[in-house]
């Protein structure tokens, strides 16, 4: 025991340990999504005074109160409406929103165009885990056609990167959490960059069977989004969503200076 | 086998645990590039089976165990550049 505790991580000093490890199932994404934001703002010229943390609600809304950043909890709905407004009072700051499928598109979507067309200097980073976990596996917009388990899902799953373009993005890009040094060098991109910018995280959620209840599974899951993906740069993004038979595209489509 | 390139050096790691932060994932040990490590069969005070050292000779320092871990429980640093003297 006391050999542990004088050891400590090299990303302690952005977390508050107290609360490590974290309430999510071993294994989820999200944590893999914190390590790697944590690694690229280490390795970019930001200081970590000058980044802010928004988060909203659901597993993704935790992420706010690991990070030892200025960290902000937002309600449902106007996520990034929040960011949009902090980030015209502080112009210096950075701002960093974690949002999942309710943030983004259920409740959010009207934020996401306003503040897309203006072009305001906002990092999304969105963590897409295809199925709605709390609320009994219910589908959202971007289930695959027929994958759900508590209801069917009868219609075609959304685009993400396609609506980011059209909306204004400066920068969109799509990763698995496994593919962690290209998420890792996209996010040392956005972080200097001046523009919308929509990074989508495809992370798998351990709960996606809730038949079997197989939570220690994760390394197998991992190795399937793995497995069934592809990376190509520049691809059209009118190709890019998620059929059930055909790999998930990976890459990224849209950099403007 | 026969070296070409003499005088190359292969960056040689140390691994760090910390097990009780480990909840048992074993992204680690599944996509370790080198095969360090391995499960333990003894459990941590969350009741986890944690990952071990199995062989630290062969630790290359890449880093991936410390990027992909979502619980900041293990991690790599540099220990020698050691030369490679035959393959």
């Amino acid at each position: 025991m006391l050999e542990n505790v004088e050891k400590s991580h090299p990303a302690d000093c952005f977390l508050y340990t107290d609360s490590v490890p974290s309430v999510w199932c071993p294994g989820c994404g999200i944590g893999t999504v914190i390590n790697t934001f944590i690694q690229a703002v280490e390795k970019s010229s930001f200081s970590s005074d000058k980044v802010c943390v928004v988060s909203g609600i659901g597993c993704t809304g935790k992420v706010a109160e690991y990070l030892k950043f200025n960290s902000f909890n937002r309600i449902d709905g106007n996520l990034i409406e929040y960011a949009a407004k902090l980030k015209l009072q502080n112009s210096d700051r950075k701002l960093v929103v974690f949002s999942n499928n309710a943030d983004f598109l259920v409740s959010g979507a009207k934020d996401l165009v306003e503040t897309g067309k203006k072009g305001i200097e906002l990092l999304i980073i969105h963590v897409n885990n295809i199925i709605y976990t709390i609320t009994e596996y219910k589908a959202i917009p971007t289930t695959p056609f027929m994958r759900a388990s508590a209801d069917k899902n009868l219609e075609l799953p959304f685009n993400i990167p396609h609506l980011a373009k059209e909306c204004g993005a400066t920068y969109v890009a799509r990763w698995t959490p496994l593919r962690a040094g290209w998420l890792m060098y996209s996010m040392i991109d956005t972080l200097s960059k001046r523009g919308f910018s929509v990074i989508e995280v495809i992370s798998p959620c351990l709960m996606y069977y809730p038949d079997s209840k197989r939570i220690g599974d994760a390394a197998e899951l991992m190795k399937f989004y793995d497995d069934n993906s592809v990376i190509k740069h520049d691809e059209p993004t009118e190709d890019l969503d998620i059929r059930v038979h055909d790999k998930i595209i990976l890459g990224k489509f849209v950099d403007k200076k | 086998m026969k070296v070409f390139a003499t005088g190359v050096k292969v960056a040689r790691g140390e691994v760090h645990i910390l097990k009780d932060m480990c909840k048992g994932c074993h992204f680690c040990v599944t996509y370790c590039p080198m095969d360090v490590l391995d499960i333990s069969t003894e459990f941590n005070t969350k009741g986890y089976h944690f990952p071990i050292v199995k062989n630290q000779d062969d630790c290359i320092n890449c880093g991936l165990c410390g990027m992909i871990c979502p619980d900041f429980a293990i991690w790599t640093t540099l220990k020698e550049q050691k030369e490679v003297v035959e393959l």
